[in-house]
């Protein structure tokens, strides 16, 4: 009895936490898609792809947090997202990039206890750069990159294009564009559920 | 199968389709031309019609081909600036598209409970399991979902079109936020209740009314689609 009794009273993520966390991450990925199709397939704009994303999925990361504060739910949706992202043929550093911000959101949002919302909204500016990680492979070694592109079936003209549309102080102006625009996204969920979610009770 | 229901084509184990994802991305990304990308989605178009999905494998092999006589076209034109733009976002096109086609395949063969077992079987964290479970089936409804709030959108006069967008700014991306993410979270407490309902927090060893495990069919496939990856990387030349 007493060992069934503490399985039910476990600390970590229950069965409920996961299924939230798949949820979320569906309506996440969407959103990502949505927000990353103007961005990605045209070379001289895929810089701005974490833009997208940025702007879009505020509202939702919130609410994910909202619902699930315990540790380890980021790191659960930064890895799925890894995860779909490299079967969807990306390259390998956005993957890591994924994971990697993942973890650092998490200790974020975590260091206030998931609870405040300014903090969450930080996590989630900061979740928004896993994707541009690819941008820092990218500005690291453009040599290596493009071949890694190569052999992952980007054509050569794309990359060409992509070359001559970034200038040298093009990464600051990413990764500080990403997280002006996810504190924008952040503040727009921030708004939605003090207006919405937080009347229904669905954020506790 | 013991489960009454009879199923149409050839049962796979879950854990292999994962294998032939795995080499159809290695195959689809260092594809060396275009005729090879046409073989592979033709093999994942067979592997389709084998599981049972002829419709869908047929119409994915059409639509393909639609897009291999596009490149071909625009391969012609003059070079610029647009030949460009459509060659790179072809070049996506056809990076994503095999392992596209392929995941939907499997995502419509499997189901959850025999990716459950399987993965159970191979001592994969339930943390990312379950997850990877439920959002591969919420996908879909998020969709349906999507056509029911748009027709609600349009009897309150809101259509979620850009003009709108920029009109009243507040207005659409509540329209947008509010009722998918209320669906999402009232569907969550619903598959909650559903699967704690079914056992899934039983700490025991997880049965299974399927009979999970590799097969004669399993290797016939994986060597399939292992021969036609090795096929590219070595006779690269040939096509």
């Amino acid at each position: 009895m007493s060992a069934q009794s503490s399985y039910l009273n476990k600390k970590g993520l229950t069965v409920k936490d996961l299924v939230t966390i798949g949820i979320f991450t569906a309506l996440f990925f969407v959103f990502e898609l949505i927000g990353s199709l103007p961005f990605a397939p045209n070379p001289a704009l895929t810089f701005y792809q974490p833009f997208g994303i940025a702007l879009l999925c505020g509202p939702v990361y919130l609410l994910m947090v909202a619902k699930v504060p315990k540790r380890g739910g980021i790191v659960v949706l930064g890895i799925i997202n890894g995860i779909i992202w490299y079967v969807l043929g990306m390259h390998w550093a956005m993957d890591l990039g994924y994971v990697v911000m993942g973890i650092v959101a998490e200790i974020v949002a975590g260091a206030k206890g998931y609870r405040n919302i300014k903090w969450n909204i930080a996590s989630f500016s900061l979740f928004c750069l896993g994707p541009a990680g690819v941008f820092l492979a990218y500005f690291a070694d453009p040599a290596a990159w493009a071949e890694t592109m190569l052999d992952n079936g980007t054509s050569q003209e794309y990359i060409d294009m992509m070359t001559a549309s970034a200038p040298a102080g093009m990464l600051p102006v990413i990764l500080l564009g990403t997280i002006v625009l996810g504190i924008i996204s952040g503040l727009v969920g921030k708004k939605l559920l003090k207006k919405q979610f937080e009347k229904a009770g669905i954020t506790a | 199968m013991s489960n009454g229901e009879k199923r149409r084509g050839l049962w796979i184990d879950p854990r292999t389709k994962i294998l032939l994802l795995l080499l159809c991305v290695l195959s689809a990304t260092m594809a060396p031309s275009l005729l090879y990308e046409m073989l592979v989605v033709a093999l994942v178009a067979c592997f389709g019609i084998v599981c049972g999905k002829v419709r869908y494998s047929i119409i994915g092999v059409i639509v393909y081909g639609g897009f291999y006589l596009l490149t071909q076209a625009v391969l012609q034109m003059p070079s610029g600036n647009v030949q460009v733009m459509l060659i790179a976002f072809l070049g996506l096109v056809h990076k994503v598209y095999p392992c596209g086609i392929l995941s939907g395949i499997i995502i419509s063969t499997t189901k959850v409970g025999e990716f459950l077992s399987a993965m159970n079987r191979s001592h994969i964290s339930q943390k990312i399991v379950i997850p990877v479970a439920v959002m591969l089936r919420y996908v879909p409804t998020i969709r349906e979902d999507w056509h029911f709030i748009k027709d609600a959108m349009r009897m309150r006069d809101v259509s979620p079109n850009l003009k709108n967008f920029i009109l009243h700014p507040a207005m659409t991306i509540e329209c947008i936020y509010v009722p998918l993410m209320m669906a999402a979270s009232k569907t969550a407490d619903e598959l909650t209740v559903a699967s704690v309902t079914r056992g899934i927090e039983n700490p025991t060893q997880r049965t299974s009314y399927v009979r999970i495990g590799f097969g004669i069919a399993d290797l016939i496939v994986v060597l399939a689609f292992l021969a036609m990856f090795l096929v590219g990387q070595f006779y690269g030349e040939v096509f």
